[in-house]
């Protein structure tokens, strides 16, 4: 029977080049809600956004993962995308002789959303004046030369554009000054005042989540979820660090 | 029934040689006889910057006698010392066997002493030849001391004939100067997708560039042809102290497209820049011949070539950049990236670097392959499956030429290459321009 969850991983492990990195990881993140995934580093938190979002480098040993009611187990990356899950990147990678404008477009093509160019260009441009953008970095290859702060931002406008029905989002706040953590901070409000999005975060950093009412915090150490709760949770950590977490997974 | 060709061999070659069976050292160029002269040519320049025909020869000239002022002749008892030197460095490297014909050549050249000997076409001299003849006349475009001149050469395709411009460039001191050239097929040609290659007609340009002493050369050449023509694109260059000299090509139409492009690094401190972006697809022919020779102290070279082959296209770049002895601390390096789309393609790369002098730096990098995998899973979280991912790379490469066209021609021409290509492609620039 499928859950009711938007998001439900059972029992779910994987590994890379045979090394196992998740174990037995049960997650379930109903339809919009704000959940954040924390731990120290290492801990396996964007291995599971990625096997989440099938990323080839993983293979998945066992359990599976169920989006929007239907199981994504073996589906590939592409599909997963066009059935609505999204993931935003620690490190955004170049595309160098691809303009970001021809991406952009190739993107909301691939979903079969027919949209006339003058109202795609309308659009994008729209969003780019709400993130702060330059309009100039659209007719620029992607990624190619962009600050740490323009990628994250392009992520943001790729989040706004979509619309998928879950996002996740690995460290999007990393290495980010406080003028671009302000802005990635509106694209997560915007995308969920816009289409009641929900959130999967993955941070270190609490002050992202300033803004946004965070229904579960979930803590992942070695590889396991190892304690979940409610919102509460993040300032426990923000005083006393993971070390609870990671001593009482090792005495297990 | 196949009509007469003439044949151009050893077209565009590569200064030192590499193994013949690689069969990469030259091109042979076809060009069906029954093909008429037909220049197609509109110029567009001040009328103050129009030279004279001779313009390039007298500057050249000039050039000449300054460089001999600042390099005499070595005396007698210098070139005994070189002569005994050469015979060591050749009884210790090769047994005191005989020199490749690279060498016998290249110390001709600089034992010459002779600007004009040493300046030399991308093409080669055979077909320099032949373009110079098929232009019919010669455009000269002049910049004075310190003048800036902006100028425009359009070549159309002729159906079942030869429309070449010979373009010279002579940039004196100071001066600047940008000219963008268009290569195309005007937009009533008739579609004639699936032709036979080569058989509908020849369009080619033969571009000489003379940049004096701090002058800054821009030439940007965007072939946009449609199926069926063979494009010849020709350049010179030759830079004195402290010029700069930019070229970007954009090698996109067309059936078979020929490129040769070299360059005399003669004045200190000179710079050449070149920028070649090409898209290879159906069965189309991609050849590339680039030779930069640095012989200016602390001159700079650097070629970049960026390009996606998909279908059963074919590419060869010969890349080949010379540090001659006297060129201490020159700088050149080369590199190419290319995609490849398609199990069919063909795709060679050669670069080389010779050097004759210490205290110089040579570079060169090429990547060949396929979408990388960060990138595929990157493309893939957006909803771009592999075949939709390569897809967007070919069409990215012309958005990307319209997008950098330097001029309102050669984007009109991007565009309409890209029209025929896709239709729809057209409606994706129109009030572009509000957006910027």
């Amino acid at each position: 029977m499928a859950s009711s969850f938007l998001l439900s991983c059972r029992g779910l492990s994987a590994a890379a080049d045979e090394t196992p990195i998740l174990h037995d990881v049960d997650l379930e993140v109903p339809a919009g809600e704000v959940h954040v995934l924390m731990g120290p580093n290492g801990a396996g938190k964007s291995t599971l956004g990625h096997v989440l979002m099938g990323d080839p480098a993983y293979s998945v040993t066992s359990g599976s993962v169920e989006f929007d009611g239907a199981d994504i187990t073996e589906l590939s990356p592409d599909k997963r995308s066009r059935a609505g899950l999204f993931l935003s990147f620690q490190a955004p990678v170049e595309i160098p002789g691809v303009p970001l404008r021809s991406f952009l477009r190739a993107m909301v093509e691939g979903r079969g959303q027919k949209m006339k160019n003058k109202e795609f260009r309308k659009k994008i441009k729209e969003l780019a004046q709400t993130l702060d953008m330059d309009p100039a970095y659209l007719d620029r290859e992607l990624g190619v030369g962009f600050s740490g702060g323009e990628k994250k931002k392009v992520e943001m406008l790729q989040l706004l554009l979509l619309e998928p029905k879950l996002a996740i989002l690995d460290e999007t706040d990393s290495g980010l000054d406080v003028d671009a953590l302000s802005v990635v901070s509106r694209g997560m409000e915007l995308y969920r005042e816009q289409c009641d999005g929900t959130l999967l975060i993955i941070t270190h950093n609490t002050r992202i989540l300033e803004h946004l009412n965070v229904d579960c915090v979930h803590v992942m150490v070695s590889g396991r979820l190892v304690a979940a709760g409610p919102s509460g949770l993040i300032d426990e950590i923000d005083a006393q660090g993971f070390e609870r977490f990671e001593l009482d997974n090792s005495a297990e | 029934m196949k009509t007469k060709q003439t044949l151009i061999e050893r077209a565009a070659a590569m200064p030192a040689t590499t193994w013949h069976f690689l069969n990469m050292n030259d091109v042979r160029i076809e060009i069906p006889e029954d093909l008429a002269i037909a220049p197609k040519v509109r110029v567009f320049e001040p009328w103050a910057s129009h030279g004279s025909r001779d313009e390039f020869e007298n500057a050249l000239a000039d050039a000449q006698e300054a460089w001999e002022l600042e390099h005499p002749e070595p005396t007698a008892e210098e070139q005994r010392a070189r002569a005994e030197l050469l015979e060591a460095e050749a009884d210790a490297t090769y047994g005191g066997t005989a020199q490749s014909n690279y060498q016998v050549q290249a110390d001709a050249i600089e034992e010459a002493r002779s600007l004009s000997v040493a300046f030399e076409h991308g093409m080669g001299d055979e077909v320099a030849a032949y373009l110079r003849y098929a232009a019919e006349d010669r455009v000269v475009i002049s910049a004075g001391p310190g003048e800036k001149v902006n100028a425009q050469v359009l070549v159309s395709s002729v159906q079942g004939g030869v429309s070449v411009a010979a373009i010279d460039v002579v940039a004196d001191e100071g001066s600047d100067v940008e000219l963008s050239v268009v290569v195309d097929s005007e937009q009533d040609a008739a579609a004639n997708a699936g032709a036979d290659r080569a058989s509908q007609g020849l369009v080619g340009t033969t571009v000489r560039v003379f940049a004096d002493k701090d002058a800054r050369v821009r030439v940007e050449r965007t072939q946009a042809l449609q199926e069926g023509f063979t494009d010849i694109d020709d350049m010179g260059l030759f830079a004195g102290d402290r010029a700069r000299i930019d070229v970007r090509q954009a090698v996109l139409g067309g059936s078979c497209a020929y490129a040769g492009l070299a360059g005399d690094l003669r004045g200190s401190s000179s710079r050449i820049e070149v920028e070649t972006r090409y898209l290879g697809r159906a069965e189309q022919v991609r050849d590339f011949n680039y030779s930069l020779r640095h012989h200016g102290a602390k001159t700079r070279c650097n070629l970049q070539a960026n390009g996606v082959l998909a279908d059963k296209s074919k590419k060869t770049l010969r890349g080949t950049i010379d540090l001659v002895r006297g060129c201490k601390g020159a700088e050149g390096s080369e590199n190419e990236t290319v995609l490849l789309v398609d199990e069919g393609v063909h795709n060679k790369t050669v670069p080389v670097i010779l050097c004759n002098e210490d205290d110089v730096a040579g570079n060169h990098g090429a990547t060949i392959g396929h979408i990388r995998d960060e990138q595929l899973f990157y493309l893939a979280c957006r909803g771009l499956a592999q075949d939709a991912a390569e897809r967007m790379f070919a069409s990215a490469i012309v958005e990307q030429a319209a997008l950098d066209a330097g001029s309102a021609a050669a984007r009109e021409a991007v565009v309409r290459l890209g029209e025929r290509m896709s239709p729809g492609f057209a409606e994706l620039f129109e009030g572009a321009d509000d957006d910027r």
